[in-house]
């Protein structure tokens, strides 16, 4: 599936990909690293991948970033104050910890965050923040699940924020294999 | 360091003259306190002000730039505060070995834009130390106006990742907007706006 994902990045024209792996991720960023044409850059710090890929897009090349929803929480303010406020077209792809035991427990992102659901041990709290934050800050974004292709996903997401000229995410809950 | 007036530092003025008289086709990204005085400086489409509740990432939007565009210089102004919020790009320059990488920290040992509140640290952290042992190839350190003078168009030429210490005296800087009330002409335009005016000169080659 990272070779198939490559060649759909190849196909929309995406040259850098900028992120963080985590265990979803990772035979991705492994491919890329190896791949002649795609470069990989990667950060230190989730918040510092969208600042890397607003330059890169401002020099002319086209990134994708790639990190995990953990990452994403901590990164609102190098969306909003850099790729957002540029009006840059940065797709990016968020790998969902916590969504398989969100659904275990039978918990949607529309129900209450109570303190007690908040604290829940049978609850990763970050997928149950993971869209509400991307709504309120006023992010496009769509989800990947099971049934769903990733890289047609992902081609769709690349186009998608082009259109909108603006920073769009694809919120993958399911595995690249 | 900066913050400590006993010590040997560089104005502003000091620190953006002999890079304005240097500067030729490079990029200059510039944060903080040193925004409005390099507009007053130059008005080229290559400058871009990282001005806007920047939390630090001056150095990173830079940095992209720098990859995008192998063949350019791309220098960026950074602040002791925003390099402190994001000393992890040190590492990440230094992986990408982004050659034609200048970054220059502007050491004032405080926070001018909100009032001159200490930065953690002041006047006691080693910028050019800690770059050094991140792995930039090429380091230095100034607090004498002539030297840094001297070596900008080494620093403008030399084969990066480049990281330049400059122990600079606070200025007088207040919070930056965005309006024609401004006089740097890179602060006339949304964000957006001079986004594209600079994609537009960076593809046309200037």
């Amino acid at each position: 599936m990272a070779r198939r994902t490559i060649d759909g990045l190849m196909r929309a024209g995406i040259t850098h990909v900028v992120g963080i792996p985590d265990n979803t991720s990772g035979p991705l960023f492994d491919q890329i690293l190896r791949h002649p044409m795609i470069r990989l850059i990667t950060v230190t710090r989730e918040g510092e991948a969208f600042a890397v890929a607003a330059g890169l897009w401002l020099g002319g090349a086209s990134p994708l970033v790639v990190i995990q929803n953990t990452g994403l929480l901590e990164a609102g303010d190098g969306i909003r104050g850099t790729a957002q406020r540029m009006g840059a077209p940065i797709p990016f792809m968020v790998t969902g910890r916590g969504y398989a035991k969100m659904l275990k427990a039978g918990i949607t992102r529309d129900d209450p965050r109570t303190r007690e659901l908040l604290t829940r041990p049978d609850v990763d709290s970050t997928a149950l923040l993971t869209e509400p934050t991307l709504d309120a800050w006023g992010i496009p974004f769509r989800r990947c699940d099971a049934d769903d292709d990733p890289v047609l996903a992902l081609e769709d997401l690349i186009r998608s924020a082009r259109d909108a000229r603006l920073p769009s995410a694809l919120v993958l809950t399911r595995g690249l294999d | 360091m900066g913050g400590d007036p006993g010590r040997p530092m560089l104005t502003v003025a000091q620190v953006l003259e002999p890079l304005a008289r240097y500067r030729t086709d490079e990029v200059v990204v510039t944060t903080m306190s040193v925004v409005r005085p390099w507009g007053l400086l130059s008005s080229s489409d290559l400058d871009f002000a990282s001005a806007d509740s920047a939390m630090g990432h001056a150095a990173d939007l830079a940095l992209g730039i720098a990859l995008a565009q192998p063949g350019r210089r791309v220098v960026c102004l950074n602040g002791d505060g925003s390099m402190l919020m994001c000393l992890g790009t040190l590492a990440t320059a230094v992986g990408a070995a982004a050659s034609n990488f200048v970054l220059v920290v502007c050491d004032n040992g405080e926070y001018e834009i909100t009032g001159h509140q200490p930065v953690a640290a002041s006047g006691r952290v080693n910028y050019a130390a800690m770059a050094e042992a991140a792995g930039f190839r090429t380091v230095y350190r100034f607090d004498d106006a002539h030297a840094w003078a001297e070596a900008v168009p080494d620093v403008l030429t030399g084969t990066g990742p480049t990281f330049v210490h400059v122990v600079t005296e606070p200025g007088q800087q207040g919070p930056i907007g965005r309006s024609g009330k401004e006089q740097a002409r890179y602060l006339q335009h949304s964000l957006a706006e001079w986004s594209e005016i600079m994609r537009a000169a960076l593809s046309s080659g200037v």
